[in-house]
């Protein structure tokens, strides 16, 4: 009981200072990039303290968490004291929370680790069965911080920060369900280390075997993890700071920290679900039990490797694609995303029950293009069905407009001819 | 005699009166008076279930409880909305915990995703939308605060005895009524004796099987009620006649056209 205590906390104690310093270099990173894509220098002053060594800007973090440790605590009078406080500390806590059930690496070697009896899992909760309900169950938990800070800010920008927030977050956990429930199909378990483990057994990650499940589930994180081209809740031109205008130090860095937690998250989720999670061909072998020191390591970088280059991704999306609007979000969301996830669970539900026939018929790898013309056949259908207007005529719902203004001897529409265009 | 016995029923008179102070009346007065009488309520309630086995188990158990029972008062006792859905979401939490303990993990997660993630999320989405500043008149005033709150005690008195009798072995209450060997129960035990309990390391999974073959007709007949709900809210929203018809929305448009 000891014993398991101890390692459990050792695990934990691993993970928060890795999280923790991880996002505070992330920030870094992204403001590197950003610095990158715009042609400027960035952050490249601050090195070691009280010396005149620059050492490239690595000591940015370390000033900027300082700074916000020793703001001005600020309180607005006009606030809800008590859900002031609370909402940030909820949403890290969520935000924290769900590392519960993400594995960080594979196993150690058996008998690797001295006074230890049993193989040591490199994930905090090792027995939870329900993991991907868990991490469904903690997302929405994070909603609440969301919604509490708009409301308890008692001011227009957070309000209507916190509601555009929450019509997102509920609008995509949808699609990225069904993108789940197509990876819990083929792996028969919720369980993330056995989701990795069939697909490092296979040697086929779930990106090549159910592309549309993949596509789905990147954009639908990055609407989760409230990226750019999804930062509705807190666009700057529009809404100042979103849901957190009204904080300012130690509970402003909470909410900026749980930001790019979920960022994490979704870059873990992505690696462990479609990605492999530890798996590469030829370093890190297959079995989930049986691993040499170095295939322990190999998979610890590996999947490191991999959510880096995901989060790179990320970065780089913040800084290539303009912010959608808000009606071409939701649209996005029910009328592409949610169809194309379900086409997807259907194809993977299909492929599940007539596996041994198509394997007999296809072979496994007419199975995968099999899939990859179905994704193909399924966008372009989206793409015409329901396609992302850009441009800005008016609406549908401008008719009922339009009707009124003709019975008024106007000229109809807003935007001129085009409101009879493309619709 | 197998009536219930006096520690519960006073309880159960002291948590109706609590509560029933407690609730919005117009006035704040008497309510630190019906907060100690809630209190003690809940202190006889605890003190009527106390001896479990382990320490441990114990200490998780009562924490749980008291989280579960404490925001639920406050959820009926606040006045802002908003304040009444968080007290609801820590209650939820609790009942949550409380499912984890017993080891329906399923169970525990499935309460928050669905109750606080989804429910309580849509709710709030409303709530938002409510004046933050000072409550109007139907936050201020509970309805039937005198029927809800002798309903609440009543129920909370009569699980709470039931629990001490059959769990605990209050020994008189069960002997007085000797179980029939109600059939579920047992069929449930049979199939434990075969191994098939779901509160295994492959709980889910088992969950599922339960569910999708002795289940089914219930599962299906909830979907369908789902679907019909669904499809009934889409109905309503959505008007098939084209806009153009609908005619002028304002007088004015009615006179020019």
């Amino acid at each position: 009981m000891l014993a398991i205590s101890i390692e459990a906390l050792i695990k934990i104690a691993l993970l928060v200072g890795g999280l923790m310093t991880g996002a505070a270099y992330f920030v870094l990173l992204e403001r590197w990039i950003a610095a990158w894509v715009q042609d400027r220098k960035g952050p490249n002053r601050v090195g070691i303290p009280l010396t005149k060594i620059k050492l490239f800007g690595l000591g940015q973090p370390l000033a900027d968490g300082l700074k916000f440790i020793f703001k001005e605590e600020a309180t607005p009078r006009h606030v809800d004291k008590v859900l002031f406080t609370l909402a940030p500390i909820s949403i890290l806590a969520a935000a924290l929370a769900i590392y519960a059930v993400i594995p960080f690496g594979s196993v150690l070697p058996k008998d690797g680790v001295p006074g230890v009896d049993h193989q040591i899992n490199l994930i905090v909760a090792p027995g939870i069965d329900v993991g991907m309900i868990y991490m469904f169950a903690l997302s929405s938990i994070a909603v609440y911080g969301v919604i509490l800070g708009g409301w308890a800010s008692n001011s227009k920008y957070s309000l209507l920060g916190g509601l555009r927030s929450s019509a997102q977050l509920i609008a995509y956990e949808l699609p990225m369900g069904l993108a789940i429930v197509g990876v819990v199909l083929m792996t028969g378990s919720m369980r993330l280390e056995e989701v990795i483990g069939v697909q490092a057994s296979t040697g086929t990650w779930f990106a090549f075997s159910q592309p549309l499940g993949f596509v789905i589930f990147v954009v639908a994180s990055f609407a989760e993890a409230a990226r750019l081209p999804f930062d509705l809740p807190e666009a700057e031109q529009e809404l100042v700071g979103g849901y957190h205008t009204e904080y300012a130090g130690m509970r402003l860095i909470m909410y900026l920290i749980a930001e790019f937690l979920h960022m994490i998250t979704a870059s873990f989720l992505i690696a462990i679900l479609f990605l492999g999670g530890w798996h590469f061909w030829g370093i890190t072998g297959g079995s989930s039990t049986d691993v040499t020191w170095f295939q322990a390591i190999a998979r610890i970088v590996v999947l490191n490797v991999k959510i880096f280059a995901i989060i790179v991704f990320f970065m780089l999306a913040r800084w290539s694609w303009p912010r959608f609007r808000f009606d071409q979000l939701m649209s996005l969301a029910w009328k592409v995303m949610l169809p194309l996830g379900l086409v997807n669970l259907v194809a993977v539900a299909c492929l599940v029950e007539y596996q041994p026939v198509l394997e007999s018929k296809l072979g496994s790898l007419g199975i995968t293009a099999a899939m990859w013309a179905i994704a193909f056949v399924a966008w372009i259908a989206a793409g015409i069905l329901a396609p992302l207007h850009s441009d800005n005529s008016a609406r549908k719902d401008n008719f009922v407009l339009d009707a009124e203004r003709r019975n008024r001897g106007l000229r109809p529409g807003i935007a001129g001819p085009s409101a009879t265009g493309p619709y | 005699m197998t009536g219930i016995d006096n520690i519960t029923l006073i309880a159960s008179l002291l948590l109706g009166l609590g509560l029933w102070m407690l609730l919005p009346r117009g006035s704040s007065r008497g309510k630190a008076f019906g907060l100690v009488l809630t209190t003690a309520a809940m202190g006889l309630f605890a003190y009527k279930l106390f001896p479990l086995d382990d320490l441990v188990s114990d200490a998780v158990f009562y924490v749980m409880t008291a989280v579960t029972l404490v925001s639920a008062v406050g959820a009926v006792t606040m006045r802002s909305p908003v304040y009444c859905a968080i007290w609801f979401a820590l209650t939820l939490l609790g009942t949550a915990g409380l499912f984890f303990f017993q080891g329906a993990q399923f169970l525990g997660v499935a309460t928050i995703v669905v109750y606080a993630g989804a429910i309580l999320v849509t709710f709030l989405f409303v709530l938002m939308l409510c004046n933050p500043e000072g409550d109007s008149l139907y936050d201020r005033l509970s309805f039937e605060a005198g029927i809800s709150s002798i309903t609440g005690a009543l129920l909370v008195g009569l699980l709470t005895w039931t629990a001490a009798a059959t769990v605990f072995g209050d020994a008189k209450a069960v002997a007085a009524k000797p179980a029939e060997g109600p059939a579920p129960i047992a069929f449930a035990s049979s199939y434990e004796a075969q191994g098939k309990s779901i509160l295994t390391d492959h709980h889910v999974e088992r969950l599922g099987m339960e569910l999708f073959t002795r289940h089914l007709l219930a599962v299906e007949v909830a979907g369908t009620l789902l679907l019909v709900a669904l499809v009934g809210a889409v109905a309503i929203v959505a008007h098939s006649r084209p806009a153009d018809e609908l005619g002028p929305a304002t007088e004015e448009g009615r006179r020019n056209a």
